[in-house]
């Protein structure tokens, strides 16, 4: 990447790029990820120069402390965060026309990277727990999955690289608000051809 | 030759980076490849810093501000959420506090080990082989600082590259990104602004507010049995995974000790898990950020590989497992 294109994708951020070369400039976003991470980029950094606060609830930490402490007032004030309507439809008054596109182009990086069609894996619910008079104990939960990837981060941090995915698996911002990360559950397209492999792979043992 | 040097390098790195990190005059292009790697392993071990970060997945970011100071070896951290409710995390040694200010609340954890909360950067112990290549890209500015930028690229599909922007004068990374085979960015981490080995107040560690009031809950410690010997292995492991470690497991709702059995390439690491079947559905495949998952029954026991990996990665191994 020169830093011709560089330089154009931050005056796209900036608002600041006629509409004519905005337009071709998408095209280009559309096409090519090393561009559209740049572009990711460089919202990114505006927004925490701006130092915006735009995001609404720790939805689901906040399930889990709620029905942890079975906080009924916690669990409706939950349950109302479900329905905030995320920061990018906000009103945008007063924003340039190019700004407008920045954001679409926004809108545009998360739908290309999210995983059409997946199914959350159900966790165990957190269990009201035994309390005394500082600390509330949870009952254990049940969530295989999680427990595997908390269990792995914990033994190879020490080894290799440390993702940040593991240690900060409670907390991704997602659709305008900080989640805990989900697990999701990849469909495969060929799942009946996986099964074959797998009968072939298990009858060779034999 | 090159695996033998860098094992040997990787050995002795905690002397090396002290020498290294006492001559941080050196231009960029007078150190090689490994020694920017030997450099960071101390940088990172030592550094006390303060700074913003910005973390982009999958096309979102988000923005934390992070202090981090190691006292006579003891790591502590604070890292405050700027989105949301403010939730901030604080760690002093292995207990880990999740402050909720608006609701008033403290979430308690335990961690055993010295990885720090919020990021993707290497660990100490960096051992690889001929499984990738490191080279010295160009300098670049990263948070005002010249930083050299060193490319990991690994030679086959079963494990992700890495892009490490480390800082010229201390060998600090300033950015990292983990990128797949066809060069998409799968995780970055970028700091924005950093202080770095400046004296840092124990005030920048402490809750932003009294936290003696709020209502605390813990989570139940994890537990690890000793070490095993397991009949479980894998005859088509991808090229430079090794078992690192085999042990027994308490985890939660089991009956019976779960296997766990670690295996790394020294960048990239799988942990694959064996339990008896049950009546418990598991997601075939699983994803949380980099991170995947692959489970499969095989002769009554469960099977699940889980990695910071390609699917492909977790799920050959996953298959591949059988016990003698």
């Amino acid at each position: 990447m020169n830093d011709a294109i560089k330089t154009q994708i931050s005056a796209f951020v900036d608002g600041e790029l006629p509409q004519n070369e905005a337009e071709l400039l998408l095209r280009r976003l559309c096409q090519d990820v090393e561009l559209r991470n740049q572009a990711a980029e460089y919202l990114a950094m505006g927004r925490a120069m701006r130092g915006e606060r735009a995001i609404v609830g720790v939805s689901m930490l906040r399930e889990r402390v709620a029905a942890a402490l079975d906080d009924k007032e916690l669990q409706e004030e939950f349950a109302e965060s479900e329905v905030a309507a995320p920061r990018f439809m906000r009103p945008l008054a007063g924003v340039a026309i190019a700004a407008t596109v920045a954001l679409v182009a926004l809108i545009g990086l998360q739908q290309m990277s999210d995983v059409p069609d997946v199914e959350t894996v159900q966790g165990g619910e957190a269990a009201a727990g035994v309390t005394d008079d500082s600390y509330t104990v949870p009952e254990p939960e049940y969530d295989p999955l999680s427990d595997y990837y908390n269990s792995h981060d914990a033994s190879s941090a020490h080894i290799g690289f440390d993702s940040i995915t593991p240690r900060l698996i409670t907390y991704e911002i997602r659709d305008g608000r900080l989640v805990e990360m989900e697990l999701t559950d990849v469909p495969a397209e060929n799942d009946e051809q996986d099964d074959e492999n797998e009968e072939t792979s298990s009858a060779d043992t034999l | 030759m090159k695996t033998r040097r860098r094992q040997l390098i990787a050995t002795v790195f905690v002397a090396l980076g002290g020498i290294v990190a006492a001559t941080p005059c050196l231009a960029a292009d007078e150190i090689g490849p490994d020694d920017w790697l030997v450099k960071m392993a101390s940088a990172v071990q030592t550094t006390n810093y303060e700074g913003t970060v910005i973390r982009l997945q999958n096309g979102k970011s988000d923005t934390l501000k992070v202090v981090h100071v190691v006292t006579d070896g003891v790591i502590h951290e604070k890292v405050v959420v700027q989105e949301g409710d403010g939730l901030e995390i604080i760690r002093n040694g292995n207990e880990v506090q999740c402050i909720l200010p608006d609701k008033q609340t403290v979430r308690v954890e335990e961690w055993n080990d010295q990885s720090t909360l919020f990021s993707s950067l290497p660990s100490t112990d960096i051992q690889f082989g001929n499984e990738y290549d490191v080279s010295i890209v160009r300098e670049e500015r990263i948070a005002g600082r010249k930083a050299v930028l060193l490319a990991i690229r690994p030679h086959d599909e079963y494990r992700y590259g890495h892009r490490i922007w480390l800082d010229i004068a201390t060998g600090f990374p300033l950015q990292t990104k983990l990128m797949r085979d066809d060069g998409e960015a799968i995780e970055q981490v970028k700091f924005a602004d950093i202080t770095l080995d400046k004296e840092i107040h124990a005030s920048a560690l402490a809750p932003s507010t009294s936290i003696e009031n709020f209502r605390w809950f813990t989570q139940p410690q994890r537990k690890i049995n000793h070490a095993v010997d397991s009949p479980w292995n894998s005859a088509e492991l991808p090229s430079g995974f090794a078992v690192k470690s085999t042990h027994e497991e308490d985890l939660p709702g089991r009956d019976v000790p779960v296997i766990h059995i670690l295996y790394s390439d020294g960048l990239a690491n799988v942990s694959v898990f064996i339990e008896p079947a049950n009546d418990k559905k598991f997601a075939r495949r699983s994803r949380a950020g980099a991170s995947n998952s692959y489970s499969v029954e095989n002769d009554g026991y469960q099977v699940t590989a889980v990695g910071e990996v390609p699917a492909e990665t977790v799920e050959k191994i996953a298959i591949s497992m059988q016990p003698n």
